[in-house]
């Protein structure tokens, strides 16, 4: 799994994702997040590396 | 529960100059200037600056007899290196320097833990650093005051432009003084007056202004504790009701502490000093002493004008361009817009360059403002998310971004102020791109460019013929000649291989760079860098 900066433009892509959810209702937007999980999950493809991310996400969790 | 009794500083001590009576005053001559410019806050005053300095007789006219705005508030804060460069080439960053704070690390933070953090030196090759904060009014003094030296007369205080008639073969302004009104003539005229300019909106031009929801309270303060000199935001303090908060040193050991409120705070409320006085206590503990300096909530609105240049009438600063605060970008590209202006206005008005080259000050200056405008919105988006998803997304950056480095490029508490680069136009057809004030064989580009107005013509190539031909160019056009050792940290800089002609303009910014240069083709960029191309 590579955490190091690899994103070529943070803030283009950060403006993309929120405009994506523009006047979505929050079960939209949730279902939304799932559907770019996946594609992007395909773009990774190693197994390996998934689980990886799995478990980072999951540890990135704020207790409470 | 003991009730604290709140100490303001003792106010500002700042100066003022007196109303003089200018010739126009009662006569029936109507004088005609140059240029005239309106409004003396940092795009005006350097404006002015950078043109007297160019030796062209300038008119500035301000409303009030002071620096700063409504007594001390103290606007903004923080210098960039760009504007730094240009206040060493006016001969005030020394001063700026000495009564300033020089600072280039930044630090935000989520809660307790540290998000990410920058260092803005380790890109550096300036003579001045990354930024220094200071007051503005300190900084407007000091330009008023090299202003003056340069020329007694340039400033007329107390003096506000009732109205303008933009002609095409000059403007006609009227001005209002406490000894009555009168009229003068100007070749150009310059709106400096600001974001509400009366100006601008009698000749019915669009500014699309929005204004933003979000609520700010700036709290500056005196006081002493070993605080480090950086810049630190929170995204969502724990002493702040989970909300942004800044944290600044400025000249004076005043601190800016800006704090973000809820949506719906009653401003009134907000600035009462118990109230700023508990939000204090909440971040500094009980037993810092500190004194109030100045209290004031904000909310941050934009603007962009359409046409930076109407006719011979050019708007500079907060009058072209508004953005919020994040990142330092207002104030700062108030003084680029000044320093793009200036050598333009200088060489136009010498018969050196074509009336045309004044267009370029829009087609250089507006996409700035339009970056500008991107990079800040992103800012407030992501520290005042408007829907439950964008809340959830930043915290998902910020859950991230304490462990995993690809987040922390994510998070978003202002990127601050750069030398924004021009698009390729007609005057530099691949661009123009900042060149930094690097030091190199005892002297500095910016030291090079405050001789007159002149392009700089630096030369990475050997000693030879073609070097001889080139130098001879100086004797006809606006440029002086240096040669650049091709290894060097400069010419690294400038991205020119060996044998490479750099053409600087005087604003510092990279015009063209020629390979195997020749007098016929550093001459054709010349005659497109200052819209001569009819000229034979």
């Amino acid at each position: 799994m590579n955490t190091a900066p690899a994103i070529t433009d943070p803030d283009g892509f950060y403006e993309a994702w929120l405009d994506a959810h523009r006047g979505l209702g929050d079960a939209a937007s949730a279902d939304l997040d799932a559907r770019l999980v996946l594609l992007l999950a395909n773009q990774v493809s190693e197994q390996a590396v998934l689980l990886e991310c799995i478990a980072a996400a999951l540890a990135a969790r704020r207790a409470g | 529960m003991i009730t604290e009794t709140w100490k303001f500083a003792p106010a500002y001590e700042l100066p003022s100059w007196p109303f003089a009576a200018p010739p126009e005053l009662g006569s029936a001559t109507r004088h005609r200037h140059p240029v005239v410019i309106a409004g003396g806050g940092l795009a005006g005053l350097t404006l002015a600056c950078d043109l007297a300095q160019r030796g062209v007789a300038v008119v500035l006219l301000d409303d009030d007899d002071t620096v700063g705005v409504r007594g001390a508030s103290s606007r903004g804060i923080c210098y960039a290196q760009k504007s730094l460069e240009l206040f060493d080439r006016l001969g005030v960053y020394e001063r700026i320097r000495a009564k300033g704070i020089t600072w280039s690390v930044g630090r935000t933070f989520s809660g307790a833990d540290e998000v990410y953090n920058f260092n803005l030196d380790d890109d550096s090759l300036s003579e001045q650093p990354p930024f220094i904060n200071l007051q503005q009014f300190y900084l407007e003094w000091f330009l008023v005051e090299r202003i003056l030296a340069l020329d007694a007369h340039a400033i007329r205080w107390k003096s506000s432009v009732d109205r303008i008639e933009n002609g095409e073969g000059g403007v006609v302004v009227h001005v209002d003084t406490p000894a009555g009104g009168y009229t003068l003539e100007a070749d150009w005229f310059v709106d400096a007056t600001g974001a509400n300019s009366r100006i601008r909106n009698a000749m019915g031009l669009e500014v699309n202004a929005s204004r933003g929801t979000d609520r700010w309270c700036i709290t500056d303060v005196k006081f002493k504790k070993p605080f480090a000199v950086e810049r630190w935001t929170w995204i969502d303090a724990p002493f702040n009701e989970g909300r942004a908060v800044w944290q600044h040193l400025m000249a004076d050991d005043v601190w800016r502490l800006d704090y973000q409120m809820s949506e719906d705070a009653d401003p009134e409320a907000i600035s009462r000093p118990e109230v700023a006085g508990a939000r204090l206590r909440a971040q500094l503990g009980a037993d810092v002493e500190f004194e109030f300096v100045w209290i004031g909530p904000y909310q941050y609105r934009d603007h962009l004008l359409e046409r930076f240049r109407v006719g011979r009438t050019l708007f500079i600063g907060d009058a072209a361009h508004v953005v919020s605060p994040f990142g330092a970008r207002g104030g700062n590209n108030g003084i680029q817009d000044a320093g793009n202006l200036g050598w333009k206005l200088a060489l136009v008005l010498q018969g050196r360059a074509g009336v045309a080259l004044l267009d370029s000050y829009h087609a250089e200056r507006h996409p700035a403002a339009v970056e500008n405008l991107k990079v800040t919105s992103r800012t407030t988006r992501f520290l005042a998310p408007p829907s439950a998803a964008e809340r959830r997304i930043r915290q998902a950056v910020v859950d991230l971004a304490r462990t995993h480095p690809f987040a922390r490029k994510l998070a978003n508490t202002g990127r601050m102020a750069q030398a924004n680069a021009y698009p390729p136009s007609p005057w530099a057809p691949h661009g123009a791109q900042s060149l930094q004030n690097v030091a190199f064989d005892g002297t500095t580009v910016m030291r090079l460019l405050a001789d007159g107005t002149r392009f700089l013509g630096l030369w990475t190539g050997a000693a030879n013929a073609s070097w001889a031909a080139l130098q001879s160019l100086a004797s006809t056009w606006p440029i002086a000649f240096r040669a650049v050792a091709a290894d060097s940290e400069l010419a690294a800089h400038l991205g020119a291989g060996a044998g490479t002609l750099v053409l600087v303009r005087p604003d510092a910014y990279v015009a063209a760079r020629i390979e195997n240069a020749s007098p016929a083709s550093v001459e054709t960029a010349l005659r497109a860098a200052l819209s001569l191309e009819g000229d034979s």
